[in-house]
């Protein structure tokens, strides 16, 4: 059992990030050392395999030099002033089990502010949930309102727009149904609207039952360097990300946008765009004022991996930056940078694919000594993992790393979906075990042990214990070692048995013990 | 939290102190089974060579060749001591290499945890290559025995403001240099440490730092002087290539797994992607690089990079027994990295890399007696063959040392190009063009020559073929590790060779 003291750690550790601009100068300089060498100075093998490397590499490149200028400062804070606006908290719905939804509402109502009045917005109806009915008992019962929508359209997105029009605050606190909001939460992110131009405050999406499995663990260690130094550091340059749940957002900022934005399935990231275009500004609170749960499956963090990716996505697809008036070029840079992140499985799979090709057709991207290519770099990647370490106040882990990089498959899965525009469903993570067997998620992953097993004998068999043959076995095993951690994930025992243990009501106990039996 | 997990479970100093003797046991058992009988090497031929003269010579000797005179003066009087016998001159390396496990393992304690310092201290009891430097006439076990002693007392007053911890490191730090110019590399790492990290020191650090440098110079000055004085030094450098990173990586293999043969070495280097999986699975939370890392970090990476740096600019010094200095550090490093792990991880990590390490040292205890440079066995069969009427020629003219030290024959010895040892200055260099003179000259009154070839030089196959071409080659034998016995016949017109003929 996880001490108090530590679930209070575990609010706060991530959010005190760091900054070393030496460090982040030198690491910057090795990953562009490393890239000319590998662009001019490298003897080429196989020229596909090279511009695959090539690419790959500039998308690392980006990757760590956005990274680094989004974390270079991390420590800005707009204005804040007393303001008196009233705030319309909105609950999403979707056919919860009606005990998280009593305590968030429980929670919304305890907040300690004036001039509130809290919303359920009961999609369970539209969804065609059996208990949609229960949102409605639960508001009546507690003293809430419940907006039920009759009317398909939207997803969460249409949900939010839909009770917008029926109600008339000037701030919009918006949950979903398993976040519960702190009583300090609206007392803290109000003021920030004393600047007109503020459009939302973002808090982070803190999870509460992080430590109930391993799937769940790795998934909130996996957000702790978002919601630490990248949120924190964006900012510096008022371009906040808005992630849809435990934020408040200005009536008219986002009436001006025409609401959440019902076309992108990350409604949230996409408004966001369209705010900043218009040049409203957002600040991302960094503290924890509200909790929610994370993914306690591998199935529910594979839907929500690709909701979130498919939705990034589409602000490259669909809503480039790039190409939009309105933003500024850290704006536009730094979405990008955030949508892109989604690239990393497509490169991953790039990158993993190696050593097979080199196993099986003996192929190799570079004619290099292995020694040459190890000095330049294990100082790059060592450096850029210290910098990662360092700006998260080193709360990124093996398990971050791992789940980022074995989850190829969701993220490939979702560049199709973005770049060929199918639709995908808005898939509320669940917030209960699903049943069945999760190793149909990690076929691809599984699948690549095998082929690397296969490929190393018949590797060997072409050319002994050769020096080749030994450095790409040992790039199979890291990959191997990275997707096994994902694998892992499937077993049954790396699901919550039980909904979160820590800090919880009576009432999500009473739910645990339901999913349980 | 730094870069280590304390985990003492409850044992006792006792149970280190177990653990310790086990060690101590086990490589001096390992070193009489396996190394004590191995054959003299040539640098450690040279050390019997120019530790058996006077004190004062031995300065002059010391000061003449490429090193500094602590650990040369110290064997001279070892031996004057204990014997003469090659055992009891390897029995000081093995000494100093014993106290070094417990150094170590207090290094370890101090910077880290006990657990971290006896893991630290096992992986230096079993390390291919401090065996193998411990059972060498040299002064590596010395070099490495003072660079812990010396980061200990630097740890001391870093850690625990102990002012007190000022004069033995200073005294370590004077003894370090006059037994291994690489020490100079430790003492700026520390410098180097220091310049980042002063904030941390007690007051009164910077000064105490600037008088151990200031006496450092005063005592070491006079040592240059005098070695610039003889103007020999410059002569006597190894002939070494500049290096590549392919000697950068097979140093570190090296400082893990010893001396392998070429093609597990290959092995070994081309392992190093295993190195971001070990760095991977430290990334743990709150898991942070602790000060005492940085420093053992800047010692590793400083020394290595600095010495690297300057063979690729300078002058070529990059060797793996010059920067033995560094391993305790390594060693700490791995110990601190793997006990970050998750306690399970953690445990199979560490048996890995023991059971790795124990194997390669098993291979290099099998391998040492076998492949090393075996003039024993070649002074034996030029002894026992040799004749009065023969020569025999060694070349190049330092391996002298070793076939000296063993040999005990009829025929006399020389070297091609001649060189006596007692005449300072360089070893004359080989000439083509006066080959054939310089052969006439050492062979004009004998019947056969014995040429024994070694440590090529780049005029071995010269040599060789002048032979081939001028006379008639009776005998060929191999003897590890590439040393060649080649026997000629000169002349048919003397008694013997008639009486051969016949």
């Amino acid at each position: 059992m996880i001490r108090m003291d530590e679930q209070q750690y575990a609010r706060t550790a991530f959010l005190a990030t760091r900054s070393d601009k030496v460090l982040f100068a030198l690491s910057a300089a090795a990953a562009v050392f490393y890239f000319f060498l590998l662009l001019l100075y490298f003897p080429i093998g196989n020229r596909t395999l090279f511009m695959l490397l090539v690419i790959g590499q500039s998308f690392h490149l980006w990757q760590l030099l956005t990274f680094i200028h989004t974390v270079w400062d991390t420590e800005h804070e707009p204005v804040a002033g007393y303001v008196d606006l009233s705030v319309d908290v909105f609950i999403t719905v979707t056919g919860e089990p009606r005990s998280i939804i009593e305590e968030t509402v429980r929670a919304a109502l305890a907040m300690e502010y004036p001039h509130t009045r809290v919303y359920i917005l009961n999609d369970g109806y539209v969804a065609g949930k059996d208990n949609w009915r229960e949102s409605v008992e639960v508001a009546r019962e507690l003293g809430a309102e419940c907006i039920t929508r009759t009317k398909k359209g939207g997803a969460k997105a249409g949900n939010i727009n839909n009770a917008l029009r029926q109600t008339n605050a000037p701030l919009i606190a918006i949950f979903d149904a398993d976040h519960v909001p702190h009583p300090d939460f609206l007392r803290k992110c109000v003021r920030y609207f004393a600047d007109p131009a503020m459009a939302f405050v973002q808090t982070p999406q803190f999870y509460k039952n992080a430590q109930d499995s391993y799937v769940s663990k790795s998934a909130w260690e996996q957000q702790e360097l978002f919601f630490g130094p990248i949120c924190k550091g964006k900012n510096r340059l008022n371009a906040a990300t808005m992630c849809g749940t435990n934020m408040l957002v200005r009536r008219a900022a986002l009436e001006e946008v025409g609401g959440m934005a019902e076309e992108s399935i990350a409604e949230d990231f996409v408004t966001g765009l369209f705010l900043h275009e218009r040049s409203w500004k957002s600040y991302y609170l960094p503290e924890v004022l509200a909790e929610g749960l994370a993914p306690h499956d591998l199935g529910s963090y594979y839907k929500q991996q690709f909701r979130w990716a498919r939705g990034a996505l589409d602000i490259i697809f669909r809503y480039n930056p790039l190409f939009r008036r309105g933003l500024s070029w850290t704006q536009k840079m730094q979405y990008l940078a955030s949508a892109s992140f989604y690239f990393t499985g497509l490169i991953v799979a790039v990158y993993a694919s190696l050593p097979l090709l080199f196993f099986y057709f003996g192929l190799v991207p570079l004619e290099i000594a292995g020694m040459l290519l190890a000095s330049v770099l294990l100082p790059y990647l060592f450096l850029t993992l210290y910098t990662i370490q360092l700006s998260s106040n080193f709360s990124y882990t093996f398990n971050a790393l791992a789940f980022s990089m074995a989850a190829f498959n969701v993220h490939i899965a979702a560049i199709f979906a973005a770049a060929l525009r199918r639709t995908s469903a808005f898939l509320v993570t669940p917030k209960e075990r699903e049943g069945g067997s999760a190793f149909g998620y990690v076929v691809p992953q599984m699948l690549y042990v095998a082929l690397a097993a296969a490929g190393l004998i018949i590797a060997l068999e072409r050319e002994g214990l050769s020096a080749s043959v030994v450095n790409n076995a040992a790039w199979a095993v890291m990959y191997v070692v990275i997707f096994a951690t994902f694998i892992r994930a499937a077993l049954p025992q790396s699901s919550a048995r039980r909904l979160p243990s820590l800090n919880l009501s009576p009432q999500i106990k009473r739910v645990a013990d339901q999913a349980r039996r | 939290m730094a870069l280590y997990q304390s985990r003492e479970a409850g044992h006792g100093g006792m149970f280190d102190a177990l653990i310790l003797i086990g060690l101590l046991s086990f490589v001096t058992a390992l070193s009489l089974l396996f190394f004590a009988d191995q054959s003299l090497r040539l640098d450690e031929a040279q050390s019997l060579w120019q530790t058996s003269r006077s004190p004062g010579a031995i300065l002059s000797t010391v000061a003449a060749d490429v090193h500094v005179p602590l650990h040369h003066l110290l064997l001279h009087f070892w031996r004057l001591l204990f014997g003469e016998g090659v055992e009891v001159a390897r029995a000081l390396s093995l000494i100093l290499y014993l106290f070094n496990i417990p150094a170590l393992y207090l290094l370890g304690r101090l910077a880290y945890s006990r657990s971290v310092g006896i893991f630290a201290a096992t992986l230096f009891a079993i390390s291919p290559f401090m065996n193998w430097y411990a059972n060498e006439i040299r002064m590596y076990t010395l070099f490495a025995l003072l660079a812990t002693l010396n980061q200990y007392f630097f740890m001391r007053v870093f850690k625990l403001k102990d002012t007190l911890a000022w004069t033995p490191y200073v005294f370590t730090a004077i003894l370090g240099v006059f037994t291994h110019y690489f020490f100079f590399l430790n003492l700026a790492a520390q410098g180097a440490f220091y310049a980042l990290y002063r904030h941390l020191f007690p007051n009164g650090s910077r000064t105490h730092l600037i008088g151990t440098a200031a006496l450092i110079f005063a005592l070491f000055t006079p040592w240059v002087l005098y070695t610039l004085l003889l103007g020999e030094a410059v002569y006597q450098q190894p002939a070494l290539s500049s290096p590549t990173t392919v000697d950068f990586f097979n140093t570190l293999a090296e400082f893990i797994f010893g001396f392998q043969g070429a093609q597990l070495n290959t092995v070994i280097v081309s392992l190093w992607p295993i190195a971001l999986i070990v760095a991977f699975l430290a990334l743990r939370k709150n898991v942070s690089l602790s000060n005492e890392s940085a420093y053992f970090l800047l010692i590793l990476l400083f020394s290595l990079g600095t010495a690297f740096v300057f063979s690729v600019l300078v002058r070529p010094v990059f060797l793996s027994r010059y920067l033995i200095f560094t391993i305790p550090a390594l060693y700490l490093l791995l110990s601190a990295l793997l006990s970050v792990y998750p306690r399970p991880l953690s445990r199979i990590a560490k048996e890995v890399t023991v059971a790795l390490m124990l194997i390669a040292l098993a291979a290099s205890a099998l391998r040492g007696a076998s492949v090393e440079e075996e003039y024993r066995a070649a002074s034996a069969y030029l002894a026992q063959h040799a004749q009065a009427h023969d020569v025999i020629i060694l070349s190049p003219p330092f391996t002298l040392y070793p076939v000296e030290y063993y040999y005990r024959g009829l025929a006399p010895i020389t070297t091609l190009p001649q060189w006596d040892r007692y005449v300072a200055g360089p070893i004359p260099s080989f000439s083509a063009e006066t080959l054939e003179e310089d052969v006439a000259a050492l062979t004009e009154s004998y019947e056969r020559v014995w040429i024994v070839l070694s440590f090529d030089q780049g005029y071995e196959e010269d040599l060789r073929l002048y032979f081939e071409e001028n006379y008639h080659r009776i005998e060929r034998l191999d003897f590890p590790s590439d040393i060649t016995i080649l026997l000629y016949r000169l002349r048919y017109d003397t008694q013997n060779a008639r009486a051969a003929a016949m």
